[in-house]
């Protein structure tokens, strides 16, 4: 078992009362390649800092070999950093960079030149001895602050986004490296970073943070595969999370199936999170898995196809749009036209009609015989606060009148007991001209159709997935069609190799053991 | 950028007629004798000659030089010292520094030399002491704004990467700070130097007529005297002079490129 090397207890961490880091506690092992993995603002650099010396834990220890290193200035720690923009002196060449620590620790000149040199030809830069550190590309002057910093034989490397100012190839190339460098010098690495690829390639052990606390620490197998909660699936790698309910040991339930998996431990009947990686799901034929799918799309990756199936539909309710053909009405004398449909409209919103929500909802308009848009000032209508058909008279000050239907209706929203979810919408009118000239056709179907969604569980609005129809909106005639509205179903995401084409009705099919159940976050 | 060139010529014109002209007229003043017609000109060494020969007018040059030099280094370790403070001020507070650092050149430099005149006359200094506290006085804010701008320039990183690598405050100073501030102290000097070299009016009002330096000879020369061929000639020797300085400083100041990050 390697030894303990540094010990973080209880640091916590404030600028100006803002608490940046929450009490963290960390091993860290001798020769170990860990890193601190999180979105920015987490405090992952804050803690490389106060192990660099940089900063002062606002409470808490940090003990390295056993000693409470708190009153030690950065300068006398066995630690060194490689910077996020590498902080190289611009008035040394690579050569001086590199030896700046063994100068100031006035080692004889033959031991710097030996130590130089060997760290030169560890990183790779031979012949750039005496090259201006300036005029070196990203990827070299990486190279120079990792040498510049392992020169000084550090117990502990701290590299803070090191990565993260070079291009996607470099940047894979120098992780291979670092891991190599790494295991070659035999010292422990921190490495800061927000990429959980690097995360994942590079480190021995890795701790997830968020919010100035630790979720997770563990190997990258460990995360990957088993993560404690939905924050720690959704930061590394890209997961199918789904709500579920756990049955009882190894036998966890989602969209009214139950699954079997390996998880255990959980109260009877616990809400929980599922993750399912997408290359952990096959495809087979249909009736053949565990669960039907239609694939909704497919996308090309390079190795492999990435593909969104759904395995069931949403709430879904569908009303009739009742397409008129011209209905304007023509005033001769005033030169004047004006149009206006008849609407639908929901009893409980009767009380809060008013005329600008009138014109809205009939698309009221009128205009002279030059296209000029003409004011409706003239807005009658007597609706009560019950169901039934009302007369409502629209016009402009010079006369011009169109007489329309209000419709007041009781909505029966369909409700989908299983997703927990309602929908409602209205029947409405438009004429072909409206929905020729519409530039978002799905859009004002549903602003036309006020189709509405929510949850039934806590009343929150749920969006509208899809709008269904089946017309040709640039050569729609007169008539009735049904439209139906939907709220996404479940939908996986599944990486493979084969291609299936979008519509294809398909199985999918995945093992106990890929199923990992996770506490929800609370 | 074709059409944006003409826009260049107003300024060469003028400086032709203003810069190029008079220095080439006191090229010609400087090798030529007193009385000349316009269109007989005699060409001759003499007021050169005359220069190196008579002791006065070398001691009055060295002691010229001497002046600017010390007032330059005088400004120098007084000016590092508060640019640095300045520079580790927070930004608020740099702003005001700096401000006040400039608000006496609001003031005509004539103005102040005379004030200088007024304060000193109160104590019983040396007519050297005095030019120099004038010169120091006058030429300071340049030497503080230009190493200020250079170590405000330099990145917060670089100091802490030096303290990672061990070096405590003294070193990283040595090491990091203060190569990285040189090229504003080049600047300084180039600012302070040069002018200093060359000032007649402060040791004119503050050294009471007692202590001549060069620049107070070039103005006997044309004013009082009216010997505008030696005038030149002294002010040819001086120009020499300084293209001189101003190509060592030249030298010394390769401006360490700028970190790309």
């Amino acid at each position: 078992m390697a030894k303990k090397l540094i010990e973080i207890k209880n640091i916590v961490k404030t600028f100006d009362k803002q608490v940046v880091l929450k009490g963290i506690s960390l091993d860290i092992m001798e020769n170990e390649f860990v890193t601190l993995l999180g979105p920015s603002g987490c405090g992952k650099t804050t803690l490389l800092r106060i192990i660099a010396g940089f900063l002062d834990a606002t409470e808490g220890h940090v003990i390295m070999d056993g000693e409470d290193i708190a009153s030690i200035p950065a300068y006398k720690r066995d630690v060194n950093t490689v910077f996020q923009h590498y902080a190289l002196f611009p008035h040394l060449d690579v050569y001086d960079n590199i030896a700046f620590g063994l100068t100031i620790k006035k080692e004889p000149k033959d031991i710097i030149d030996q130590k130089v040199t060997r760290m030169i030809s560890l990183v790779g830069l031979e012949g750039f001895e005496h090259k201006d550190v300036t005029l070196l590309s990203g990827g070299q002057q990486q190279r120079v602050a990792i040498a510049r910093a392992l020169v000084n034989e550090p117990k502990v490397l701290l590299l803070d986004e090191s990565l993260s100012a070079l291009d996607k190839n470099l940047r894979k190339e120098m992780q291979l490296e670092l891991k190599e460098i790494q295991r070659e010098v035999g010292i422990t690495f921190i490495f800061v970073t927000h990429d959980q690829e690097e995360a994942l390639t590079m480190s021995d052990k890795i701790v997830i943070m968020k919010d100035g606390d630790i979720e997770q620490i563990g190997t990258p197998a460990d995360v990957y595969n088993e993560p404690i909660n939905e924050y720690c699936a959704r930061f590394i790698g890209d997961s199918n999370i789904i709500d579920g309910v756990m049955k009882k040991d190894n036998l966890v339930s989602f969209d009214d199936e139950d699954y079997k998996c390996t998880d255990y431990g959980f109260a009877e009947n616990e809400p929980v999170d599922i993750v399912i990686r997408p290359e952990d799901i096959d495809i087979v034929a249909r009736n053949r898995g565990l669960l039907n799918g239609e694939v909704k799309s497919s996308l090309f990756k390079g190795v492999h196809y990435e593909i969104i199936a759904e395995t069931s539909s949403g709430t879904s309710k569908t009303v009739m749009m009742h397409v008129t053909g011209e209905h304007d009405v023509v005033n001769k004398e005033a030169h004047e036209r004006i149009s206006a449909s008849s609407f639908m409209m929901d009893l409980e919103d009767v009380a809060s009609l008013s005329d600008s929500e009138v014109i809205a909802r009939a698309n009221a308009q009128a205009w002279t015989d030059d296209e000029e848009d003409v004011s409706l000032t003239d807005i009658s209508y007597d609706v009560n606060n019950e169901v039934g058909v009302y007369d409502c008279t629209i016009g402009t000050s010079a006369g011009t009148k169109i007489t329309i239907k209000i419709n007041v209706v009781k909505p029966r929203a369909v409700e989908d007991a299983e997703n927990e979810e309602s929908i409602q919408a209205f029947d409405f009118f438009r004429t072909v001209d409206e929905i020729k000239e519409s530039v978002a056709l799905d859009t004002d179907l549903i602003r036309w159709a006020d189709a509405y969604a929510w949850s039934t569980e806590d009343n929150s609005r749920v969006e509208i997935w899809d709008v269904k129809y089946d017309f040709d909106d640039q050569n729609i005639t007169e008539g009735l069609y049904p439209i139906t509205f939907s709220t996404q179903g479940r939908e996986l995401k599944i990486e493979t190799t084969d291609k299936h084409e979008v519509g294809e009705r398909v199985g999918l099919q995945w093992s106990p053991e890929d199923i990992h159940v996770m506490k929800k976050m609370g | 950028m074709k059409s944006f060139a003409k826009l260049t010529i107003p300024y060469i014109v003028w400086m032709t007629i203003m810069i190029i002209v008079p220095m080439l007229m006191i090229v010609l003043y400087a090798v030529t004798v007193q009385g000349n017609d316009v269109l007989t000109f005699q060409f001759t060494f003499s007021n050169f000659i005359r220069f190196f020969q008579d002791s006065i007018f070398p001691t009055v040059l060295w002691r010229s030089l001497t002046m600017a030099f010390f007032t330059t280094l005088i400004c120098i370790a007084i000016g590092y010292p508060m640019a640095y403070a300045m520079a580790k001020l927070k930004p608020r507070s740099q702003a005001i520094m700096v401000l006040l650092v400039t608000l006496p050149m609001w003031i005509n430099m004539l103005v102040r030399t005379y004030a200088w005149k007024g304060i000193l006359s109160n104590f019983d200094l040396s007519s050297e002491i005095c030019v120099y506290i004038g010169m120091v006085y006058n030429f300071l804010p340049f030497m503080i704004l230009q190493i200020y701008t250079s170590l405000s320039k330099i990145d917060e990183n670089l100091i802490i990467a030096s303290h990672d690598l061990g070096a405590n405050d003294r070193q990283t100073f040595l090491r990091v700070v203060l190569p990285l501030s040189l090229s504003g102290v080049i600047s300084g000097i180039t600012l302070v130097f040069l002018p200093a070299v060359s000032s007649f009016f402060i040791p004119k009002l503050l050294g009471g007529g007692q202590y001549v330096l060069i620049g107070n000879l070039i103005e006997d020369y044309f004013i009082s005297t009216g010997d505008w061929n030696f005038g030149s000639a002294i002010s040819l020797i001086m120009a020499i002079i300084i293209l001189i300085s101003m190509y060592v400083t030249k030298k010394l100041d390769k401006e360490p490129p700028e970190v790309n990050d």
